[in-house]
């Protein structure tokens, strides 16, 4: 069917004639229409070949967000639960001046009133001159920030905004905080916090997605990275007995004007560590409001010679080894000349006639030294080592010293004779605390733990409650008769140190009265170490309580300012944790003859 | 599709090539049978019209979600930093040290000694003990000494005694010192 075409008007000639002929009006159409399609497919090459992607970028920039999903830090539990450190959402309040400095005094003291700032330093960096970015308050409530936002936008300010800013907590403030560590701007400094941050601090993740007025598009492109959050850190601290034995340690350094002083309480049967308080302590919160040298925990990184208090190592060690018995009986001379120098007692007597539980109970070093010549070579030594002395204890506490037991190849008798008593040998107070523990513990030593179950450490050695390890160092008959002669220690007729009695309670323990080593002569420099450390019930253990003061001004000794605190300690935690008196009788081991 | 006709052609004899050419067959056209449009067009409207419909309420419900979403997740994050903002304040209530102030304001002490009772024999274990203010425990740090400059030693004069002028003159320095 083709259809019959009209024929042409007649007078068309004559037009076709001016505008040319066909052919050519096609041609020149052809040809405008190429350069046109040319400079589209060059455009084309162009926004396809050449730059594919810029205009998708920008296409994607409009209204694409992306966000970083921060990461929960891990709180740091006690024992119970309670958090010691926890992190909560907070906001910054930050200015930009451009637009605060018209009415700077009024939106400072609306702040002022608002926030807890200084007027005078808002003032100043609402009005801060070529600046958009000023902060105003930081680690602020996400909910007070918020409040406080709104609030200003309802009065007509501008320029007043909000970002995200964690915030580390520290409810208890100084409870535990020489363990816990504090948190800096971005990153922990110190402490639990630091040693455990790969734990505790997770791993952000992130989102992208479009939005549109406000609201996230549906169809559009969404991609989340759900962020990871760090886990929680569970101490073997008892909040409550924690902050009960700082108390009580700051009041005994105080009223003693002593440096520095430290406790330790430790379950007996596990280990673990149920306070571990040094004083001078700091407020986690305010950390920078404390000298350095208190930000750290003494009780690991202080290094100084126990004392008495190491006299029961030595006397359990002689039982175990065969070569003594409580009722042995020893002539305690006045002095007793060695080698290089003179050993008295830190009471004058003439010639006394002690049993071992008396050399004990008058903490004699002369009586010890006796005691202590029995020993074969090299004995000693292996059962300190034994008992944990020289070896860190590794339980996760930053800065902890290892102590120093002498190497055999400068141990002489000599040294041996000043060690038997508690010199010339140096420990930290978790050390020593676990060694005395080991006798509580009928002769097995327990590491000590300050986490519970597993957690690894920034050094990469898992440490924890999961890890503890037992090791038998003396029998258990030694051990037996060992804490039968330090009962006598408290007893209020025949002892050093019957403030350190619990009414009720039998108790066992040793009294320490050290000569300290000064930093600057680095020799004895005429201050004492006064320590106590023992146990109860002494006929079931179940607490061992360990505590220390340095350099004590009021002429004090070990059962004069650490035993009465060591009895408010070891009673709080007996109460506390309802352990009812043995209702057996005390030791009645005679201690002269 | 044409070999098999070519083929019966082929067989046939050609005899009575007239015959055979009327009697040739041919394909009867086939009667087109004209399906109703109008239900079809109208099914075809109707499920274009249904999808159309159909995707717009669609699309509206997941923007409705969208704008939901945006306002639950708000109210979310509101309701996730109140609740750390209160336990937060729940922690500072129960800091043992705030707790203990509180009890020693009330004047409590803390328990010297905690006897018990054994239920088996009745035998009170332990020795009741009642506490006196004098066990308390000093919960706050002890206030720092005066610096020398502020707390200066007394400073002691040896006044020779005038003679003739012992003992008070009136009655007023008997009065101050009370």
């Amino acid at each position: 069917m083709r259809p019959s075409r009209p024929q042409p008007p007649a007078g068309r000639p004559a037009v076709r004639r001016k505008r040319g002929s066909v052919h050519l009006r096609l041609r020149l159409g052809f040809l405008v229409i190429a350069m046109v399609l040319s400079i589209f497919g060059a455009r084309l090459v162009q926004l396809q070949g050449i730059d594919p992607k810029s205009y998708a970028a920008m296409a994607a920039a409009e209204g694409l967000v992306e966000v970083t999903l921060p990461a929960a830090r891990g709180d740091i539990l006690d024992r119970n639960g309670e958090p010691l450190a926890a992190s909560v959402d907070g906001l910054m309040v930050v200015a930009d001046p451009y637009m605060t400095q018209d009415r700077a005094p009024e939106l400072a003291k609306f702040l002022a009133n608002r926030l807890d700032v200084d007027y005078f330093r808002t003032l100043n960096r609402l009005r801060e001159k070529g600046s958009r970015f000023e902060f105003i308050a930081r680690r602020v409530p996400s909910t007070v920030a918020t409040d406080v936002v709104t609030a200003t936008r309802e009065a007509g300010f501008e320029g007043i905004a909000t970002r995200p800013d964690p915030i580390r907590d520290y409810p208890a403030g100084d409870v535990a905080a020489n363990l816990i560590g504090f948190m800096g701007t971005d990153e922990p400094l110190g402490g639990l916090e630091r040693t455990f941050d790969t734990q505790l601090s997770g791993t952000d993740g992130s989102a992208r997605y479009e939005i549109g007025g406000g609201n996230r598009l549906p169809l559009g492109e969404s991609t989340i990275k759900r962020a990871v959050d760090g886990q929680d850190l569970r101490t073997t601290i008892d909040q409550d007995l924690q902050w009960f034995t700082q108390r009580v340690l700051r009041q005994t350094v105080e009223d003693s004007r002593g440096d520095s002083g430290f406790a330790v309480v430790m379950d007996t049967r596990t280990g673990e560590l149920l306070a571990l308080a040094d004083h001078p302590t700091f407020d986690a919160n305010r950390p920078l409001a404390s000298p350095e040298a208190d930000l750290g925990s003494r009780a690991m990184s202080d290094v100084y010679e126990p004392g008495s208090v190491e006299k029961v190592l030595t006397v359990s060690g002689l039982i175990d080894a065969g070569k003594v018995t409580p009722r042995t009986r020893l002539k305690v001379p006045g002095s007793l000349a060695r080698q290089d120098r003179v050993i008295g007692d830190w009471f004058d007597h003439g010639l006394i006639r002690l049993t071992l539980a008396g050399v004990v109970a008058k903490s004699s070093n002369i009586g010890t030294v006796l005691a202590a010549d029995k020993f074969a070579d090299g004995q000693l030594r292996d059962y300190l080592s034994r008992f944990g002395l020289g070896q860190a204890t590794n339980i996760g506490v930053r800065g902890e010293t290892s102590g120093i037991l002498p190497d055999p190849s400068i141990w002489t008798s000599q040294t041996q004779d000043r060690i038997a008593f508690g010199q010339s040998l140096s420990v930290n107070a978790v050390q020593m605390a676990a060694a005395v523990n080991t006798l509580a513990n009928g002769g097995v030593r327990v590491s000590p733990s300050l986490v519970r179950g597993t957690a690894t450490t920034d050094e990469g050695r898992r440490v924890g409650t999961d890890t503890t390890t037992t090791r038998r160092v003396v029998s258990e008959r030694a051990a037996r008769q060992t804490t039968l002669m330090m009962e006598r220690v408290v007893d209020p007729e025949v002892g050093v140190a019957p403030g350190a009695n619990v009414p009720g309670y039998r108790i066992a323990g040793k009294t320490g009265t050290a000569q300290r080593v000064g930093a600057e002569c680095g020799c004895y420099d005429g201050s004492f170490t006064v320590s106590f450390a023992g146990f109860a019930p002494a006929d079931d253990p179940r607490f061992t309580v360990y505590v220390v003061v340095q350099n004590p001004r009021n002429g004090g000794g070990g059962g004069s300012v650490a035993g009465p605190a060591f009895a408010k300690v070891m009673g709080y935690a007996l109460r506390r944790y309802a352990v009812p008196p043995t209702g057996t009788r005390p030791s009645r081991l005679p201690v002269e003859w | 599709m044409s070999s098999p006709a070519v083929q019966i052609r082929s067989r046939v004899p050609r005899l009575a090539g007239s015959a055979v050419e009327r009697a040739r067959l041919t394909v009867v056209p086939r009667r087109r049978v004209r399906a109703a449009r109008v239900p079809f067009v109208t099914l075809v409207s109707l499920v274009l019209l249904g999808g159309v419909i159909g995707l717009l309420l669609f699309n509206t419900s997941m923007q409705q979600a969208a704008f939901a979403a945006t306002a639950l997740e708000s109210q979310a994050g509101s309701l996730s930093a109140r609740e750390q903002t209160l336990r937060m304040e729940l922690d500072v209530l129960r800091d043992p040290q705030r707790v203990a102030e509180r009890a020693q304001a009330m004047g409590m002490v803390p328990a010297v000694s905690s006897p018990f009772i054994r239920l088996s024999d009745g035998k009170v274990l332990g020795i009741p003990k009642v506490a006196t203010p004098l066990d308390n425990l000093r919960i706050r740090p002890k206030a720092p000494a005066l610096p020398a400059s502020l707390n200066p030693a007394p400073v002691v004069v040896d006044a020779p005694a005038e003679p003739g002028a012992s003992g008070p003159r009136n009655g007023r320095g008997d009065g101050r010192n009370g």
